[in-house]
């Protein structure tokens, strides 16, 4: 643990964007998420941290519904987005993932080209009226994601043909061309070599001054390096949760302790 | 992150069981065989298999392929006014009063008269022997011509008739003056009869369109016996089958692949339709001649009729492939889709199901040229029947009686004259031909479709 540089954090807001209250979350008999409390503050990096296992992809995927997909799936509780619930039966999740994004493990750009990638969502969400519009989202999107320079000249390439990196990067242009309020991401890295493990970095302390940002990581460090506020899961409780620098240097719970020191996990 | 404590705990093997690897030990020689046994267990397997196939090829071309050549009688025939339009109006409706035995009787002076002009000796034969080397068929064939082409009535027209099937088995040495000895069919004057007017240019072979055009023909004369109304009949049924199991075939699939929820019930319908796939095609020819034959009233031997029975049998066959088609669409394609925010439906039609399409394309074609090979099921709606009208054009042609390739392919091998075992084999020929396009077809689509992530 001696390259985890901590560095001053600032939270730029203490506006609360996403409240949950005693969520649980059940696969069936499988009781994976034990009433969890979380506040996640607006403009700002939340990472959640844990063992494999420990419900925080879950605890991830509430936040949009992408849970609905799992066949078996029960969540209760209130996760509640500016004070809607999402799990209110009159919200249509397909409304609420436009406004929450999501990057996703694995690279998963659509086989098509880079251009139709970005464009897929304000496309389907009636977010522009012409094509100078689209085009404008697309490049500002790219930019954004920091991969306008790369692909400017390939716009009409599959996005498939791209390197892991730029393919992550790839989906995040995807991800923000919807104007979301609030990017999802499940261990965007873990299959990125650290390069563009850097580059994703980079670009996460960027977008948050436009949107709040849950990253689930694996690595303590990136944890470290790039969120404001840390969530610690184990076995499917929140063992603690607050600033960042506080939980790595100062954790009050001794399993948070024994995770970053390495002794659980 | 976990700790390892303890030395390295003495594994069981002593170094002095491990040999030089420059020796094989007796394990390794043991596995070894056992896998070039195996390998050679699989060359063997494929050179069974190669040779079959071969020998099927080999046997269904040597025996087939002389159907697509037919001998033809040419000569100049008078069409005398006298004899074939008494009323000298050029009415087809009054023309047609003249039976062929009239024409047949054209026929005989015409080649009566070609024989004297070239000097061929005609010696011991009754006038009849030599008017049988002609097919039974040729004066239908003239008088269909005349009754066609009214104006030619009294004129002399060069015209093209068929050999008796006896005449060309013999110059595709199926029948030799042997055999024609023992035929009660054809005698041995009336073949050497049939080499001088080869000689002499009146009689030769030809590529036989008429196998491809023409229809069916009865039992005494195979010559002119085509595939006309078959290859009709089997291409409106595949048209049916096509437009009801294309869209019912993938609207099931990918309902149930995407859509439905797991439960008891969704799991009763996959096992029945893998059951479905498995059910032996006879079974739908009667459930056809029930159904929709005999409750709903559809008239036997009818296209539409096949086409439905053969949609029945062919939607698990298509259903199956689909779905497996869509299973292999990665799942971060959906999550990807679902994560922008597309709904469910959109996530299926814009990513989904245009990645499955080459694998459910395959299938579906290969469902088709299943079904385009189906029998059994043809043969209990009636498809068997002897049709020799050509069907209408569509959609009132699918109600017309027609047969089917494999169906006219049966029949025929049924038939008495050894003509027939010829047509049967031109017939499975043309049927493997009209396979290998569709699988080509299959294939180019695949590679053409296929994309990779």
């Amino acid at each position: 643990m001696n390259d985890m540089r901590i560095a001053e954090r600032v939270v730029d807001s203490m506006e609360s964007k996403i409240t949950a209250r005693g969520v649980q979350v059940f696969y069936g008999q499988n009781h994976a998420l034990k009433d969890v409390d979380v506040d996640i503050l607006d403009k700002t990096v939340t990472a959640f941290i844990g063992p494999s296992g420990c419900g925080k992809s879950t605890f991830l995927r509430c936040l949009n519904r992408m849970n609905d997909t799992i066949d078996g799936c029960v969540v209760k509780g209130s996760i509640k987005i500016d004070s809607e619930d999402i799990y209110d039966p009159k919200v249509d999740p397909v409304q609420l993932r436009a406004k929450v994004g999501m990057v996703f493990q694995k690279p998963n750009p659509f086989p098509k080209s880079i251009y139709d990638n970005v464009a897929y969502g304000p496309k389907i969400h009636g977010l522009t009226r012409n094509k100078a519009e689209l085009d404008e989202v697309v490049e500002t999107s790219l930019r954004r994601a920091a991969l306008w320079n790369e692909a400017k000249d390939r716009l009409k390439s599959p996005g498939t043909g791209l390197s892991g990196g730029q393919q992550q990067r790839l989906c995040i242009a995807r991800a923000i061309a919807t104007s979301p309020e609030v990017l999802l991401m499940d261990e965007p890295c873990s299959a990125l070599d650290p390069i563009a493990t850097a580059q994703i970095e980079e670009l996460i302390d960027e977008l948050r001054s436009q949107f709040s940002v849950v990253i689930v990581t694996h690595s303590m460090q990136q944890a470290a390096r790039v969120s404001q506020r840390t969530a610690f899961f184990h076995l499917g409780y929140l063992v603690e949760f607050g600033e960042t620098g506080q939980i790595f240097t100062n954790p009050k719970d001794p399993r948070t302790e024994s995770y970053i020191t390495g002794r659980i996990g | 992150m976990t700790d390892i404590s303890g030395g390295p705990a003495a594994l069981p093997v002593s170094k002095s069981r491990r040999g030089s690897l420059l020796t094989q030990d007796a394990l390794t020689r043991r596995r070894n065989a056992a896998e070039a046994r195996f390998k050679a267990y699989g060359a063997v397997a494929i050179t069974l298999s190669m040779l079959a196939l071969v020998w099927l090829l080999f046997s269904i071309i040597s025996v087939g392929s002389p159907a697509f050549r037919q001998t033809f009688l040419t000569m100049p025939i008078e069409l005398p006014e006298d004899k074939l339009d008494k009323s000298g109006t050029r009415d087809p409706a009054v023309m047609a009063k003249v039976t062929t035995v009239g024409y047949a009787a054209v026929i005989q002076a015409a080649l009566t008269k070609a024989i004297k002009e070239k000097g061929i000796s005609t010696d011991g034969m009754t006038p009849k022997d030599i008017a049988g080397i002609v097919s039974l068929e040729a004066p239908a064939q003239l008088r269909n011509h005349v009754l066609a082409n009214p104006d030619l009535v009294g004129q002399t027209i060069d015209f093209e008739i068929l050999a008796n099937g006896r005449v060309d088995g013999f110059f595709k040495g199926r029948v030799t003056m042997e055999t024609a000895r023992l035929d009660s069919n054809i005698k041995p004057e009336q073949l050497v009869l049939a080499e001088r007017l080869v000689d002499a240019g009146i009689m030769a072979q030809r590529f036989n369109w008429g196998f491809i055009t023409f229809p069916d023909a009865s039992d005494q004369r195979p010559e002119a016996a085509g595939l006309g109304v078959a290859i009709i009949g089997s291409f409106y049924m595949m048209i049916v089958v096509l437009v009801l199991s294309l869209p019912i075939g993938v609207a099931a699939s990918v309902y149930l692949e995407e859509f439905a929820p797991k439960n008891r019930l969704t799991d009763l319908i996959e096992v029945n339709i893998a059951n479905l796939a498995a059910v032996p095609s006879i079974v739908f020819g009667i459930l056809g001649l029930a159904v929709f034959i005999n409750f709903a009233g559809l008239p036997q031997s009818a296209p539409i009729v096949g086409g439905l029975v053969l949609t029945l049998m062919t939607l698990p066959r298509i259903i199956i492939p689909a779905r497996a088609a869509l299973k292999s669409v990665p799942p971060s394609i959906r999550d990807a889709a679902l994560g922008v925010g597309a709904s469910r439906l959109q996530s299926v039609f814009h990513h989904v199901l245009p990645l499955a399409a080459p694998g459910i394309l395959t299938g579906m074609i290969i469902g088709l040229a299943q079904a385009l090979g189906e029998t059994a099921p043809l043969l209990l709606i009636g498809m068997v029947a002897f049709v020799r009208d050509y069907p209408g054009m569509p959609i009132d042609g699918f109600f017309d009686p027609a047969s089917a390739l494999p169906v006219q392919v049966f029949s025929w091998t049924v038939r008495g004259d050894p003509g027939f075992v010829e047509r049967a084999s031109g017939a499975i020929i043309v049927l493997l031909v009209f396979l290998l396009v569709m699988n080509a077809v299959a294939i180019i689509l695949r590679r053409r479709f296929e994309r990779r992530w």
